[in-house]
């Protein structure tokens, strides 16, 4: 295992009077997949240039290993950064390229082409060693970078959206392919990404951005499952809201006196009686009643389903604005109109202090 | 050149399925186009032309009114003529210590001004490009003065410093249209890589740059080698090719000056061949390899 952590401490960036990334800590652990999630302009490229060394945080330190990063450029830190334009040398060939970063360490050419070869070859390129990165695919362009920054050996491997460019084939068969050259290599991926399906599939854990503020940092299945703020259990997956006042409250559980009704779930954030609060449960974890009464249920207005084969999407109309119905497809769904009856548990939902939302 | 017409007269009959009144219009403007472009390639090759004849006239002014026949005595002249040569020499000196001098410093110029966004980076554009908008005399007198305090006088030299105060403002502007337009991400996609500011400028920067470089260095050397204004007062004793021409004047031209001309255009033109060539070789070269 060659990789190694990364530390933020207490780190702050500004530009000027803009402040592109608030206080943050963060420990990302050796030989992880540890990805940096949130929407344009939040301050992902800001972090990940922070830690290759192109800009110095206004306040705090970033550690890498043992060692305080603050003087070192870019050219002497143990990181190689993927860029978000890829940025291959237009004028090199493709080996050329890969031993762009041993040729700077004055390594001599022979070592440095059989190892520009070897590295091709570990990312698929066997053939294409002599041809220029114009003469690629954009698949083809994106392994290049990957073996150029692999060639130097990096303990930590920093990605800003690399895959943004490709299309959706490509970009699926993109992801098992790095999740396999970061499990052969051991290097610490920090991947940037403003794509929660692909930052929930590869990654260990997740740092859920929002507008400079490092909102939740957890693995995947916490980030999903327990959600610690509401723009964070609206950007990761889907989430149904519904607000209102807290009429009854104790240490596990809060009712929430929405216009559908009191509705009960987890009182996550420890709030009590009078409170404004929301409350989010998953489609996947709601039902279409029948038969079996879940702990809470009301009625609403059915609108439209849409079919995903092995499963549908319900939309629901209430006061409280939309709500999906994620099902398995049991042939039933298809003669729904007029109101129906949904509901779920209270162990499914989670009842937070009011905050901003993702509306996408 | 006819290739372009019937190329442009294709387009405007491939783009315009028009009614037979357009036609005749369109028919009319080509008509119009094509007198144009042959009075303008009169214009330009006429002079040439008559100038290269008057080489062979067997007549001791240059002139084709006056025909006497035809001869290659004055490429013999010329062949003797030792100031006219050495000259071309001179010139040729000149020409090289100008680029030596105007590359570096208008590159060192155009990086100063696209790299290092200071608040004075409007006066010093406005500094650095002034050479250009002043006139040749008052650069070569004021070279001359200059020097002159500090024991420098008219000569080769002095000629190469007064050339380069402006030519090296036209390299500065050259450089500055290509760095604008690079991708300053691979510099730093080369520096993460662990490359040196040194390293990465020789790998990334001057490769970029290499074409412009040599344009720099083409119209460099063009500018010097034909320029009289600044030279004839930074020359002092010395001479190149245009300020013995120049000085000749005065006695009234021989056809050994045209035989110059006609040399000059035969170097022009199997230059320009030679590049053509070679630029097609590389075109076929890319496109067998694919
Ligand atoms: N050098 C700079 N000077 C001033 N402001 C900057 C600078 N770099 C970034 N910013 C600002 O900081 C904020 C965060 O930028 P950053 O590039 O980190 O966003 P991002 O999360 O990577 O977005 P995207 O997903 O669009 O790439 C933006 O509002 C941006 O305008
Ligand atoms: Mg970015």
């Amino acid at each position: 295992m060659r990789g190694k952590d990364v530390r933020l401490e207490d780190v702050v960036m500004r530009f000027g009077d803009f402040t592109a990334v608030q206080k943050t800590s963060l420990k990302i652990n050796a030989g992880e997949f540890f990805s940096v999630l949130g929407p344009s302009g939040c301050g992902k490229t800001t972090i990940l240039r922070m830690v290759s060394g192109f800009i110095e945080p206004t306040e705090g330190s970033v550690f890498i290993g043992e060692d305080n990063m603050r003087g070192l450029g870019p050219a002497r830190r143990p990181t190689a950064l993927i860029f978000q334009n890829l940025a291959l040398f237009p004028l090199m060939s493709n080996w050329e390229n890969v031993a762009f970063g041993l040729e700077a360490r004055g390594i001599d050419r022979k070592t440095r082409r059989n190892r520009a070869f070897e590295l091709l070859a570990l990312v698929g390129l066997q053939g294409h060693e002599e041809k220029t990165p114009a003469e690629l695919s954009g698949g083809q362009k994106q392994r290049v970078a990957i073996a150029r920054a692999l060639a130097v050996e990096p303990a930590v491997l920093l990605l800003d959206e690399p895959l943004s460019a490709l299309d959706l084939k490509l970009r699926q068969y993109m992801r098992a392919e790095l999740k396999e050259i970061q499990r052969k290599t051991g290097v610490t991926f920090i991947f940037i990404t403003h794509d929660q399906g692909e930052a929930l599939t590869m990654s260990d854990r997740i740092a859920v951005m929002k507008a400079g503020v490092v909102e939740q940092v957890d693995t995947v299945d916490n980030i999903y499952a327990n959600p610690k703020t509401p723009f964070v259990a609206t950007f990761v997956g889907e989430n149904n809201v519904l607000q209102g006042k807290v009429a009854q409250a104790d240490k596990e559980y809060a009712v929430v006196e929405t216009s559908q009704g009191p509705l009960r779930g987890l009182n996550q954030d420890g709030l009590s009686a009078g409170e404004t609060a929301m409350l989010f449960v998953r489609p996947e974890r709601t039902v279409l009643v029948n038969g079996v009464i879940p702990d809470n249920s009301f009625e609403a207005h059915f609108e439209r389903r849409d079919l995903e084969g092995a499963y549908v999407n319900l939309f629901f109309k209430t006061d409280a604005g939309p709500f999906i119905v994620h099902e398995a497809n049991r042939g039933r769904h298809g003669d729904l109109a007029g109101a129906a009856k949904v509901g779920f548990n209270a162990g499914d939902a989670i009842v937070m202090r009011p905050g901003e939302v993702d509306n996408e | 050149m006819t290739a372009t017409t019937s190329d442009s007269a294709v387009t405007v009959a491939a783009g315009a399925p028009a009614p037979a009144g357009r036609r005749a219009g369109t028919e009319w403007s080509e008509v119009i186009l094509k007198i144009y472009i042959g009075v303008f390639f009169l214009y330009l090759f006429a002079p040439l032309l008559v100038m290269s004849l008057a080489a062979f006239n067997a007549y001791e002014y240059p002139s084709v009114t006056q025909w006497r026949g035809w001869t290659l005595k004055w490429f013999g002249e010329l062949a003797e003529d030792d100031r006219i040569l050495q000259g071309i020499v001179n010139s040729v000196i000149v020409a090289v210590g100008v680029i030596g001098i105007s590359l570096p410093l208008g590159l060192s110029g155009a990086f100063i001004l696209t790299r290092l966004q200071s608040r004075f980076n409007n006066v010093l554009y406005a500094t650095l490009v002034s050479p250009l908008l002043m006139p040749g005399i008052i650069l070569g007198i004021s070279t001359l003065i200059f020097w002159g305090r500090v024991n420098v006088s008219g000569g080769l030299l002095l000629t190469i410093l007064a050339q380069a105060s402006f030519i090296a403002s036209y390299s500065m502007l050259l450089f500055m249209a290509r760095l604008q337009r690079q991708d300053r991400v691979l510099e730093e996609a080369a520096l993460d890589l662990g490359a040196s500011s040194f390293f990465m400028f020789r790998r990334i920067t001057l490769p970029f740059l290499m074409p412009t470089i040599l344009t720099a260095a083409v119209i460099a050397f063009l500018q010097s080698i034909e320029n009289y204004n600044t030279t004839v007062f930074a020359i002092g004793g010395d001479w190149t090719l245009v300020t013995e021409i120049g000085s000749r004047f005065r006695f009234g031209l021989s056809p050994v000056i045209n035989v110059i001309g006609v040399l000059f255009v035969i170097v022009t033109v199997a230059a320009a061949t030679l590049y053509t060539i070679q630029k097609e070789r590389e075109r076929k070269r890319k496109a067998a390899l694919k």
